[in-house]
């Protein structure tokens, strides 16, 4: 344990510290305190103090040169000396906020807010508790780092699984209700929150489940992967079986709001699947996607509506070819004059197109035909030609959304894995080369965009029959932002990627609505935290992840023979 | 088109290339029988990789033409001039880095396969059949070129040096070419592995029936190797002929070696 190693803990506590100071200061970690994780105990602003401390020592034990193998003992020291500053900082920072008014310049630094932050306890005592409590747990975070993998997966993932299923009561005790275990739900869940028997049950589950999967001691280990291998098809068709019937049934099951999220969330998987299309797999930074978006959303508002000036009042299903012919013919008008553009100026005209495309919606020129700032409004729902389903009632909108999802994940899938799947990333990894291996990177560049758009604009389109009133302002440059950041999250040109990214990014955030003001903070710290630790996504495509991490396994599934072995050049005969 | 069987492959005259004041290319002419392997050598900066990428539609001409196979390939776009079968390397390695070594050589064959898009969104058994057998034929190039087969799934980037270079010739041959362009396949080599490149390039023409044109500083290569060489220094054609030839030729040896060791 030297003076150095010390040194380097607490600056690491001054930067946690320091970003928990800015967290008060602006308010969120008050706004966090109105939810609770575990009722009458645990708020979800205390949860994100401890998270705070465990990450601080976690990072503080990280092995450094002049300690590689850092003991239990000194890593432990270090955490907590990484921990207690930053909780001396947060403490003092209370103290100087409660002495001192600066509210002039600070507007949500309010006393209630260094309540929170002391934990209701005065600012000498609470700012005690942040400093013990900051070492202590600055130390178990240390802790968790020297521990073997498998105990911290399972600790990780019970506090984990412990926090989504509180933020998400508003699904699962609906669930549970509606599948008739009104007393199960009300042991799990009470007032908004979970409760002290629940979050433990959930705990032991979680941690079990960890314990099932991974250890190697496990007995269902073995049963496990021979189902997830690829060979064994019966148990994969059962699988998918059963995801189909989940996935119809979820809407009964988990009520309207919770279907309402799904269905947004079901949007920006098809814009993710869209862009990806574009971004991921050609290569293409196109930061005006948003665009094809207003364009669905317009078109079928247009059509459909009666107060469109066409008045054609037409029907959803009816007019959708016309609006994918309407996306491609976008697709390609955007798309031709950035060609010749590659990386950054590619970004920069497509941002440009994007802003066009919404202000043209909003302008006085076309007030006559898009109705400018009022928007267009009384589009009818989704409701199949002569009957009444299926409405826009959340439950029923779940079911065109999943469809289009569906289709367009099959579609996604087969062209990433064909010759045009390749040629695009060719296109992406070197232009001329591809060029010189016989591919049109012209067309491949204008089938990447007007696909893209097709997907774009059919997400338009069901927002549009969603929502039935559409204003230029839906259609902001946020979108296309999101739908990046859905990628990014979820792992460029991966498909189950892009579906899990929509739902943590755009899904979850709905059920913490009262945080809603501080969203893009979120987004930047956790996309920012990603690039950090992840930087492949959270579901990476097999390439990406081999392209980030070199030294994953090794492939052994090939046999190798001598002759191969030495390099020597082998000439087949006739394989001309 | 009379000829076509038994004329030259290619035949490049008065080509001339400037890029601004400088003359890369100037007047340059010449021949590549069917079935030769026919080396391009000169100085640096004598040209020779201009020349190629005027080949391989990369490079417009400033004028002359190129006729390859009877068909004048000045002003096509380079993936037509792929398509046509004309297949290269590059002096300095360009694999599509981030992409698998067996999606490397896929991607090679993209000019002779047939799905369309809407065919692969379909999902029809012929695309399916399609992408099995450009996989088998891929794996075959890849022995071929003798990059070993546990190397398939790696990243193009991270196999090693030699064998990278071998993968660029599977890549370029999958597209089933008639004429092979190699810019210094042994460029980094060392003389084992030289000694191979030498011999496999040999055996490409005799059992694919290939023509090679080759640039290569390595004279061991070049003289082991090459039926025809072409001796381009500041951008002009000075010599033409058998190895014999060129090794005696006054112009070549001052090319490479000042005035001095002519006099």
């Amino acid at each position: 344990m030297t003076r150095d190693a010390l040194v380097s803990a607490a600056r690491i506590g001054l930067i946690a510290g320091g970003a928990m100071v800015f967290v008060v200061t602006i308010g969120f970690l008050e706004t966090v305190a109105r939810r609770e994780v575990i009722s009458d105990l645990l708020s979800l602003s205390t949860v994100m103090v401890a998270i705070v401390a465990l990450i601080t020592g976690v990072v503080a034990a990280r092995p450094s040169i002049r300690d590689p193998e850092p003991t239990g003992a000194s890593a432990a020291m270090r955490g907590a000396v990484a921990g207690s500053v930053a909780g001396l900082l947060m403490a003092l920072h209370a103290v100087f906020a409660d002495t001192v008014n600066v509210r002039d310049i600070f507007t949500n630094l309010s006393p209630s807010s260094i309540e929170t932050v002391t934990f209701g306890l005065g600012t000498l005592v609470g700012g005690a508790v942040l400093v013990v409590g900051g070492a202590v747990l600055g130390a178990l975070g240390a802790v968790l780092r020297i521990l073997p993998p498998l105990p911290t997966r399972m600790v990780v993932t019970a506090g984990i699984t412990i926090v989504v299923l509180s933020i998400m009561e508003q699904v699962f005790r609906v669930m549970l209700s509606e599948l008739g275990l009104r007393d199960v739900a009300s042991f799990f869940y009470q007032g908004g929150a979970l409760t002290v028997p629940g979050a433990l049950v959930i705990a032991a589950a979680a941690a079990g489940l960890v314990w099932l999967r991974r250890a190697p001691q496990s007995p269902v280990r073995a049963p496990l992967q021979r189902i997830s291998g690829p060979r064994d098809r019966r148990a994969s068709l059962i699988l998918y079986a059963l995801i189909a019937v989940a996935l119809l049934a979820l809407p009964q099951l988990i009520g309207r709001f919770p279907s309402d999220v799904v269905g947004t969330a079901g949007l920006y998987i098809l814009l993710g699947l869209g862009l990806n299309i574009v971004v991921g797999y050609a290569g293409l930074l196109d930061l005006g996607y948003v665009a094809f978006f207003a364009i669905g959303s317009y078109s079928v508002a247009l059509l459909t509506s009666p107060q469109s000036f066409l008045a054609l009042e037409l029907n959803f299903w009816l007019i959708l070819p016309v609006v994918i012919l309407i996306a491609a013919i976008a697709g390609i008008m955007i798309g031709a004059p950035v060609l010749r553009l590659r990386g950054d100026y590619l970004a920069i005209v497509t941002l440009g197109f994007g802003e066009i495309v919404r202000l043209l919606f909003l302008s006085d020129w076309l007030s006559e035909w898009t109705n400018a700032g009022q928007g267009i409004l009384g589009i009818p729902g989704p409701a199949l030609p002569g009957v009444d389903f299926p409405t826009r009632a959340p439950e029923d909108m779940y079911y065109p959304i999943l469809i289009a999802c569906v289709l367009a994940a099959v579609v996604a899938y087969r062209l990433a894995n064909s010759r045009v799947g390749r040629a695009w990333n060719a296109m992406r990894e070197d232009e001329s080369v591809a060029e010189a291996t016989g591919i049109n990177t012209t067309n491949y560049k204008l089938l990447a965009f007007s696909l893209g758009a097709v997907f774009g604009c059919l997400s338009g389109a069901l927002f549009a029959a969603k929502i039935g009133s559409i204003f230029p302002h839906s259609f902001e440059i946020l979108v296309s932002i999101t739908a990046l950041a859905v990628i990014i999250l979820g792992g460029m040109g991966s498909i189950p990627g892009v579906i899990v990214g929509a739902l943590v990014l755009v899904g979850l955030p709905e059920f913490l609505r009262e945080f809603d003001e501080y969203r893009l903070l979120v987004y930047g710290a956790v996309l920012v935290a990603m690039m950090l630790l992840r930087p492949e996504g959270l579901v990476p495509s097999a390439t990406r992840r081999r392209e980030l991490h070199e030294s994953a396994e090794p492939d052994t599934q090939y046999d190798t023979d001598a002759g191969e072995e030495t390099g020597q050049p082998v000439v087949t005969g006739g394989a001309a | 088109m009379t000829n076509a069987d038994t004329g030259p492959i290619v035949e490049v005259a008065n080509l001339t290339k400037s890029f601004g004041g400088l003359v890369a290319n100037r007047d340059v002419d010449f021949t590549i029988p069917r079935r030769s392997i026919v080396s391009l050598i000169g100085p640096n900066g004598a040209g020779k990789t201009t020349l190629f990428n005027q080949i391989s539609g990369y490079y417009q001409p400033t004028s002359g033409s190129i006729l390859f196979d009877g068909v004048n390939i000045v002003g096509l776009a380079p993936n037509d001039v792929a398509e046509l079968g004309i297949g290269r390397t590059y002096q300095n390695i360009r694999l599509f880095a981030d992409m698998t070594v067996l999606a490397n050589v896929m991607v090679g064959r993209h000019a002779r396969l047939k799905s369309q898009w809407y065919e692969v969104i379909l999902g029809l058994t012929k695309v399916k059949q399609e992408e099995e057998e450009t996989r088998q034929r891929a794996r075959e190039l890849i022995e071929l070129v003798g990059v070993p087969r546990r190397y398939e799934h790696d990243l193009a980037k991270n196999l090693p040096y030699g064998e990278q270079r071998r993968l660029e010739v599977a890549r370029a041959l999958a597209s089933d070419p008639k004429l092979l362009l190699l810019d210094e396949p042994t460029a980094g080599m060392n003389p084992g592995e030289t000694a191979r490149m030498t011999q496999f390039i040999g055996r490409l023409r005799e059992e694919l029936g290939l023509t090679i044109l080759l640039i290569e500083h390595d004279m061991k290569v070049v003289m082991g190797v090459s039926e025809r060489i072409t001796v381009l220094d500041y951008g002009e054609k000075i010599a033409e002929g058998t190895p014999e030839q060129i090794r005696t030729n006054p112009r070549v040896i001052e090319a490479y070696l000042g005035k001095q060791a002519t006099a």
